[in-house]
C-alpha cells in the first residue's frame, strides 16, 4: 500500500513540477484579458452586460412530451429548489454544432442562452450574435453592427399568449404583406421548428430586405412568433445561422 | 465571502466577487490547462475562455451539484476545442482504447521522463490521470467532468497507472488493489 502511495506522489510530484511554472506570469495575462472581455468601458457601452436585474432562477425538472416541447415543472422542497439530473445534461452551457455557412461546413461552438422569463433557451454563437432580453420581445442580433446602407439582421422572439398558431399565423401574414407584397403562401413545416412559416423578399437586390417568420406553438394556448430579417445577399451566411440557431429553440415552462 | 457567496453575486456582474473567485481556481486550471494542452498558449486561452464562459453562463450552472466538475469540464472541452483546432497529433479516442490498450504502449520506448511519458499516452487515458493527479477529483467527479461512466474512467485509471508503473518499475509486479 505505501508503494502504491508513493507512485501516486511521484505522479502528482511530477505533473506538479511541470505545470507550475510561470504561473504567476499568464495569471496576470489572464485577467487582463478578463477585465478587457468583460469589464471594460468599450463592452459596457455596447450594451454587453449582465443583466443587474436577473431573477432568481428556479431550477426545474423536466418532462418530455410526445409532441417533442420539453414542459418543465418547478418544485419547491424544504431547501427551496428541486432538480432532476437530466437538466444539467440536457442543457450543456455550451457545444460545438457543424452548420452549413455559405455552402461550406463549419464548426461552431455556441452557447447556452435563455429568453426573458426563461421562457425557452437556445444556442448561440456569442462571438457573432447576442440575446436581448426585452419585455415584450427577445432580439437577437449582431455584436457588431452592419455597415451603413444595410438592412437589420434580427431574429425576434415573442410569445403571444392567447392565439393559437393556425390563428395567428394568418394575422401576421396581413401584417407582413405590407412591406412583403410577394410574401409566400402560408408553409406548414417541421424544421427547423414545427409550425407555420412565412417568407418573402421585398426585391431582387443582394441588399433586398428578407423576412422569414415562423409561428409554433408554446404547448398550451398561446404561441411564439420567431422572426428572422436579413437581407438577401446574407440568406447564406445570418439565414442559414438563425436557421441552426433555432434548431436548437427548445420551450421551457 | 465564501465559494457559495461568491457564485451569487457573480450572476449579478460582481467584479470583485469574481476576482475572488478566479483567485481561487485560476491555479489549478493553469496547471490541468497546461498539462492538457502541452502548450502555454493553449493553455493560456483555455483558462480564460473558461472564465468569460462562467461568467456569462453561471445561470446554467446547477447548485444543487458540486461547482467544480461544472467548471472542469468547461476547461477540459475547451481544451480540447484548442487541441482540435491546433492540429494535435493526440484525439480523444473512445473505442479503441478498450480493445486495443497497446495503442499507448508503442509510444513509450524511448521516454524515461515521467511527465514525458503520461503526455505520449492516448487522450483517453491522459486526460483522466490528469485530472486526478493535479486536481485530485475522484473517479466520479472525473466522469461527470468528461461525461463518462465511471467505470470507463476507473478502467481507463488503472490502465494508465499500469502503463506508467511498468515504465518506472518494469521488474516489478504491484498490488493493484488499492484502488
Amino acid at each position: 500500500m505505501n508503494q502504491v502511495n508513493n507512485f501516486d506522489k511521484r505522479i502528482s510530484d511530477e505533473i506538479h513540477a511541470r505545470t507550475v511554472q510561470d504561473i504567476r506570469g499568464m495569471k496576470d495575462e489572464i485577467w487582463n484579458g478578463l477585465e478587457k472581455e468583460l469589464f471594460s468601458d468599450e463592452r459596457l457601452k455596447r450594451g454587453v452586460r449582465r443583466d443587474m436585474n436577473k431573477r432568481k432562477r428556479v431550477l426545474p425538472i423536466i418532462i418530455t412530451i410526445a409532441s417533442g416541447i420539453l414542459i418543465v415543472f418547478s418544485l419547491q422542497t424544504s431547501t427551496g429548489t428541486a432538480v432532476m439530473k437530466g437538466i444539467k445534461e440536457m442543457f450543456v452551457p455550451e457545444k460545438e454544432i457543424i452548420q452549413n455557412i455559405e455552402g461550406m461546413d463549419e464548426e461552431t461552438d455556441v452557447q447556452l442562452n435563455e429568453g426573458t422569463d426563461a421562457e425557452y433557451v437556445l444556442y448561440i454563437d456569442e462571438t457573432r450574435y447576442k440575446l436581448i432580453n426585452g419585455e415584450s420581445e427577445d432580439i437577437i442580433t449582431t455584436i457588431d453592427p452592419l455597415p451603413e446602407g444595410y438592412p437589420e439582421v434580427t431574429m425576434e422572439i415573442k410569445q403571444v399568449l392567447d392565439t393559437q398558431p393556425d390563428v395567428l399565423v394568418k394575422n401576421i401574414e396581413s401584417v407582413l404583406k405590407q412591406d412583403f407584397p410577394e410574401l409566400r403562401e402560408i408553409e406548414e413545416v417541421i424544421e427547423p421548428v414545427r409550425g407555420f412559416q412565412l417568407h418573402g423578399a421585398a426585391g431582387n437586390e443582394a441588399k433586398s430586405k428578407i423576412v422569414n417568420a415562423y409561428v409554433i406553438s408554446n404547448g398550451k394556448d398561446g404561441s411564439f412568433v420567431i422572426t428572422q430579417y436579413y437581407f438577401l445577399e446574407a440568406a447564406e451566411g445570418h439565414g442559414a445561422r438563425f436557421h441552426h440557431m433555432l434548431e436548437s429553440f427548445e420551450i421551457v415552462e | 465571502m465564501d465559494k457559495n457567496e461568491w457564485l451569487l453575486k457573480i450572476r449579478f456582474g460582481d467584479k470583485e466577487a469574481f476576482h475572488h473567485f478566479y483567485e481561487a481556481y485560476v491555479e489549478y486550471a493553469i496547471r490541468t490547462a497546461t498539462a492538457i494542452t502541452r502548450s502555454r498558449e493553449m493553455a493560456k486561452d483555455a483558462v480564460q475562455e473558461t472564465f468569460i464562459r462562467v461568467f456569462r453562463q453561471i445561470e446554467s450552472y446547477n447548485p444543487d451539484y458540486p461547482f467544480d466538475p461544472w467548471f472542469y469540464r468547461i476547461l477540459t472541452n475547451e481544451c480540447m476545442r484548442l487541441l482540435k483546432k491546433n492540429s494535435s497529433s493526440s484525439k480523444f479516442i473512445h473505442a479503441d482504447i478498450e480493445n486495443n490498450p497497446g495503442i499507448a504502449e508503442e509510444s513509450l520506448d524511448g521516454l524515461s521522463d515521467l511527465y514525458d511519458v503520461i503526455q505520449s499516452l492516448e487522450d483517453a487515458i491522459r486526460i483522466p490521470l490528469i485530472l486526478k493527479y493535479v486536481k485530485g477529483f475522484t473517479e466520479k467527479e472525473i466522469a461527470e467532468v468528461l461525461e463518462l461512466n465511471q467505470n470507463t474512467v476507473k478502467t481507463r485509471l488503472f490502465k494508465g497507472r499500469k502503463l506508467l508503473r511498468n515504465q518506472l518499475f518494469p521488474s516489478r509486479e504491484e498490488d493493484e488493489s488499492s484502488e
